[in-house]
């Protein structure tokens, strides 16, 4: 039985200013870790579209594949993360000979559903709605789930991947317990790194610095002198000035939102933040490139990313809109 | 003569304007020179908060301990609040929602009365 899998991202529709599925989560993308599950389950044709694309253009990717023999196709929506077994998802469509089956949790649908070849192939490519098929069935997921709908749930997202309460594992090393720094980060022996936290690859850590209460900082980081980050998250590519006290927040280059205030400060004007310039270096190349096996144009363009230099697996995809 | 307690509220000069930075800071130096433990209440509403301003806070700050006083920010907006959290002026800055929040503190222990061009509450 052979599945294919379309991963569907949030893009940007002009209301959310980031997409949150694609800002690293300790050295991965909410995104990539999805990807990297699907192709888990032995998943060779996987696509990973943006939002943006017209859902016309998504049904009829789905069409396509399931006119070329494709028995069912997992369609993922990346509005959360969930630690959710794929794996028994398939088994449980499978053995119930359910035509469409639908992943809830407590709080209702996770964006996950695996879909039968024939119901694809009655869509109503008009309405772009995928054709009668009775009631889908729903699979009850009652583990860790998180809806990435805010910066708040992005942080929660870290801290909870830092103390093990998902199955988010950092990329890097466990220095100590619940410390994860990447191989090729920087980080001064002066550095203090209480409680659990993430130090991510090329970041730099000046002396001085402090880390607490599960802070992150992404790759390609500068955290000068003195600074504490406390219940904070640093963004790839972000340089943090010297003698800095960043509390409850996330920190985008020159932009800080303040979780507390649920507020948005620029700090470019001020010189207490900065972009630097990004590493690409490219990766190794992505197995969603295997859509074109099928000889159809792909939505899928390779980006390039930090190596991954401990699990040399890691992809990132983009649309290309097409 | 030393007046003992006085807090005196005065606006924040623009940024941009060296001379009256300058200005301000002599003023802020005499109050210093002239009063033991003197409240300084910084009025900063709608003010952008700039790295000279910040600069001069910071100034006002170390004047105000030379004489035991403190500095007050009131009316800052909910952004220059974070960034002055963000800096750690709040470790050698108070910061009120409004004036009078930053007077009354002060005012139930200090009497008041008019002077200049900022408002002296004087013991």
């Amino acid at each position: 039985m052979e599945l294919g899998a379309l991963v569907v991202t949030q893009g940007s529709d002009g209301t959310q200013q980031i997409d949150n599925s694609t800002l690293p989560v300790l050295g991965k993308t909410v995104l990539d870790r999805w990807v990297e599950r699907v192709q888990g389950l032995g998943i060779n044709l996987l696509s990973v579209v943006d939002s943006d694309l017209l859902g016309s253009d998504r049904l009829h990717t789905m069409i396509d594949w399931a006119k070329k023999g494709v028995d069912q196709i997992l369609l993922i929506l990346v509005g959360s993360y969930s630690d959710v077994d794929l794996l028994d998802v398939v088994r449980f469509h499978h053995e119930g000979q359910h035509r469409i089956t639908r992943v809830f949790d407590p709080l209702g649908p996770l964006g996950i559903s695996l879909l039968d070849r024939q119901i694809i192939l009655n869509s109503n490519f008009e309405t772009h709605k995928l054709g009668p098929a009775g009631p889908s069935t729903r699979y009850d997921f009652l583990g860790y789930s998180v809806r990435l709908s805010s910066p708040s749930a992005y942080r929660k997202l870290v801290e909870d991947a830092l103390e093990g309460r998902c199955d988010v594992k950092p990329n890097g090393l466990e220095a100590e317990r619940n410390v994860w720094i990447h191989p090729a980060a920087h980080v001064d022996p002066s550095v203090r790194l209480e409680g659990s936290c993430y130090v991510g690859a090329y970041t730099r850590l000046n002396p001085g610095v402090v880390l607490r209460g599960g802070s992150s900082v992404e790759h390609n980081c500068d955290i000068d002198i003195g600074t504490t980050l406390d219940h904070a998250s640093v963004l790839p590519n972000t340089y943090l000035a010297p003698g800095l006290c960043v509390r409850n927040s996330i920190i985008d280059g020159t932009r800080l939102e303040n979780l507390d205030r649920g507020i948005s400060v620029d700090l470019g004007p001020l010189g207490l933040s900065g972009r630097k310039k990004p590493i690409s270096i490219p990766s190794s190349t992505p197995s969603v490139i295997r859509n074109r096996s099928l000889g159809e144009t792909s939505f899928c363009v390779q980006v390039p990313i930090v190596p991954d230099a401990v699990e040399r697996a890691s992809t990132q995809v983009e649309a290309n809109g097409q | 003569m030393i007046s003992n307690g006085m807090v005196v509220v005065k606006q924040l000069p623009d940024g941009r304007a060296k001379r009256e930075r300058r200005e301000f800071l002599a003023e802020v130096k005499q109050l210093a020179r002239e009063s033991y433990r003197p409240q300084l209440i910084v009025d900063l509403p709608s003010r952008k908060l700039t790295s000279e301003v910040l600069d001069l806070l910071l100034s006002c700050a170390e004047q105000m301990e030379k004489s035991e006083g403190r500095v007050s920010v009131a009316g800052a907006s909910p952004e220059a609040a974070v960034i002055l959290e963000l800096t750690q002026l709040t470790s050698v800055v108070n910061v009120f929602p409004s004036i009078s929040e930053a007077v009354g503190i002060d005012a139930s222990r200090f009497g008041s009365e008019d002077l200049n061009d900022g408002r002296h509450l004087a013991a």
